[in-house]
C-alpha cells in the first residue's frame, strides 16, 4: 500500500517537474522569438557598434537562463529569489552596459556621443517596479507558508 | 494579494514591452535618415568672406527629429577662433526632407591684418564640426569631428625684385621695382599695390604703385615704376609695400634692399 502511494507520488512528482520543464522550454523559445525579433530592429547599431551584439547576446543568455531555472525551481522560495536576481540583473547590467546612460563611439576622427540616460532611468524604475514585486511575492510566499504551518 | 501582485506584474510587462519596442523602431528608423552635405558656396564682400554650406536632412524615419543643432567653429594653428556658427532646426518631422545652408563668415580684414603671416604662407586652419540631434525626441545623439581646412595665401611667396635703372632725363632717373606673387587664396586680388622708396635715414625717395587683377589659384609677375632724382638715388634703404585690394588693405610691408 505505501509503495503505492510512494510510486503515484513519484509520478506526481515527474509530471510535476516535466510541466515545469515544458513551461521553461516555452518561456525560454518565446524569450529568444523576441530576442530574434528585437534584434532585426536594432541591427544597424551592431555596424557602427562592433561589440553590442555581444553585450546583448550576453544580456539575453544570462536573462533566459535565471528566467528557465526560476520557473524550475518554481513554487518554492528559490523561484523568489532567482526572480529577484533576475530583476537586479536587469538593472545593474543596463547601469553597466550603457556606462551611465552615456555612450561614446569613435569611428576615425568622428566621435559620436549618445545620450541613454532617459532611457536607462525608465528601464530601471521599471525593473525597481519588478524587483518590488518580487519582494512582495516572497513575502506572500512566507506568508502562506505561516499559515499553512499554523493550520497543521 | 495575488491580483495586485498580477496586475503589477502585467503593468510591468507592458512597460518593458512599450519601452524596448519604442527603443528598438527609433532605432530602426535611423536607417531610413539621409543627411548629404553639398559642395560649398564662396563668396567675398565688404572685407568679409562667407562660405555658405547646403545640407539636406531628409527624415524617411517614423519618429520626428528634434533640436537639430549644426555648429563648427574654425581656430588658426595658436588656438584663436576665427569664426564661428550655428544652425539650429527646431523640429524635423517625419517624412519630411528639410534643406537648409550653413554659414561661415570670417572678416577677412580682422584675419589678415592680425595676422600678416596669412597674407603670405599657406596655413592649415582647424575646423570643428558638430553635429546634435534628438532621435525621435528623446534620445539625444551628438557627432563631433575636427579636420583641417586648408588656407591659401592671396600673396603666397610675393617679392620686390632687384630694381633697374632707366634714364628718364638728364636730372632724373626711372626706377623698374619688378614684384611677384601667387594667389592661393579662393578669392581674385583686385585693387593697388604701393611701393614707397625710402633711404637709410627714412627720407622719402619716390613712390609708385601698379593695378593688379590676379584671380584665385594664379601668378602675378609686373612691376612698379616711378621716377627719382638721379642724385638721390641711395645704394641702400628700404620699400613700403602698401596692398589697396579687395578685399584686403594692408601695410606697410618693409623690404629692405641695397
Amino acid at each position: 500500500m505505501a509503495k503505492e502511494m510512494g510510486g503515484s507520488r513519484n509520478i506526481v512528482f515527474a509530471k510535476k517537474i516535466a510541466l515545469r520543464a515544458l513551461k521553461a522550454f516555452l518561456k525560454g523559445f518565446l524569450l529568444y522569438i523576441a530576442y530574434f525579433v528585437f534584434w532585426m530592429f536594432i541591427a544597424p547599431i551592431a555596424e557602427f557598434v562592433p561589440s553590442f551584439q555581444q553585450v546583448v547576446e550576453n544580456f539575453f543568455i544570462i536573462y533566459v537562463s535565471l528566467v528557465i531555472i526560476g520557473e524550475l525551481v518554481s513554487d518554492t522560495v528559490l523561484q523568489h529569489f532567482f526572480n529577484a536576481a533576475k530583476a537586479l540583473f536587469v538593472i545593474g547590467y543596463l547601469i553597466i552596459s550603457l556606462n551611465g546612460g552615456i555612450l561614446n563611439f569613435a569611428y576615425s576622427n568622428v566621435v559620436l556621443t549618445v545620450d541613454l540616460r532617459f532611457f536607462l532611468m525608465a528601464a530601471v524604475l521599471i525593473g525597481l517596479i519588478g524587483l518590488a514585486k518580487c519582494v512582495i511575492q516572497a513575502i506572500e510566499y512566507m506568508n502562506n507558508k505561516a499559515e499553512i504551518g499554523f493550520k497543521a | 494579494m495575488n491580483l495586485p501582485i498580477r496586475a503589477i506584474g502585467i503593468a510591468t510587462t507592458l512597460l518593458w514591452v512599450f519601452l524596448i519596442a519604442f527603443f528598438a523602431s527609433a532605432v530602426y528608423s535611423l536607417k531610413d535618415l539621409r543627411f548629404d552635405i553639398g559642395e560649398p558656396h564662396l563668396s567675398v564682400s565688404d572685407g568679409e568672406a562667407f562660405v555658405y554650406i547646403p545640407i539636406c536632412v531628409d527624415n524617411k524615419g517614423s519618429y520626428n527629429l528634434s533640436a537639430f543643432n549644426l555648429s563648427t567653429s574654425v581656430k588658426d594653428a595658436n588656438g584663436s577662433t576665427l569664426s564661428e556658427s550655428s544652425t539650429f532646426l527646431p523640429v524635423i518631422k517625419s517624412g519630411e526632407k528639410t534643406e537648409f545652408l550653413h554659414n561661415l563668415t570670417f572678416n577677412l580684414e580682422d584675419l589678415l591684418s592680425n595676422g600678416e603671416y596669412y597674407l603670405f604662407n599657406d596655413a592649415d586652419l582647424l575646423v570643428t564640426a558638430s553635429i546634435g540631434v534628438k532621435i525621435a525626441e528623446a534620445i539625444p545623439v551628438r557627432a563631433s569631428t575636427n579636420f583641417s581646412l586648408p588656407w591659401g595665401a592671396p600673396f603666397y611667396n610675393f617679392e620686390l625684385g632687384e630694381p633697374s635703372i632707366e634714364n628718364f632725363n638728364l636730372t632724373h632717373i626711372n626706377l623698374i621695382v619688378p614684384l611677384g606673387f601667387e594667389n592661393h587664396s579662393f578669392f581674385d586680388v583686385q585693387g593697388e599695390i604701393k611701393v614707397r622708396m625710402y633711404d637709410v635715414s627714412g627720407a622719402l625717395i619716390g613712390e609708385g604703385e601698379t593695378t593688379v587683377n590676379v584671380p584665385q589659384h594664379s601668378f602675378y609677375t609686373g612691376h612698379v615704376s616711378f621716377c627719382i632724382e638721379a642724385e638721390k638715388m641711395p645704394s641702400n634703404g628700404f620699400f613700403e609695400v602698401y596692398f589697396t585690394t579687395a578685399p584686403i588693405i594692408y601695410g606697410p610691408m618693409v623690404v629692405p634692399y641695397g
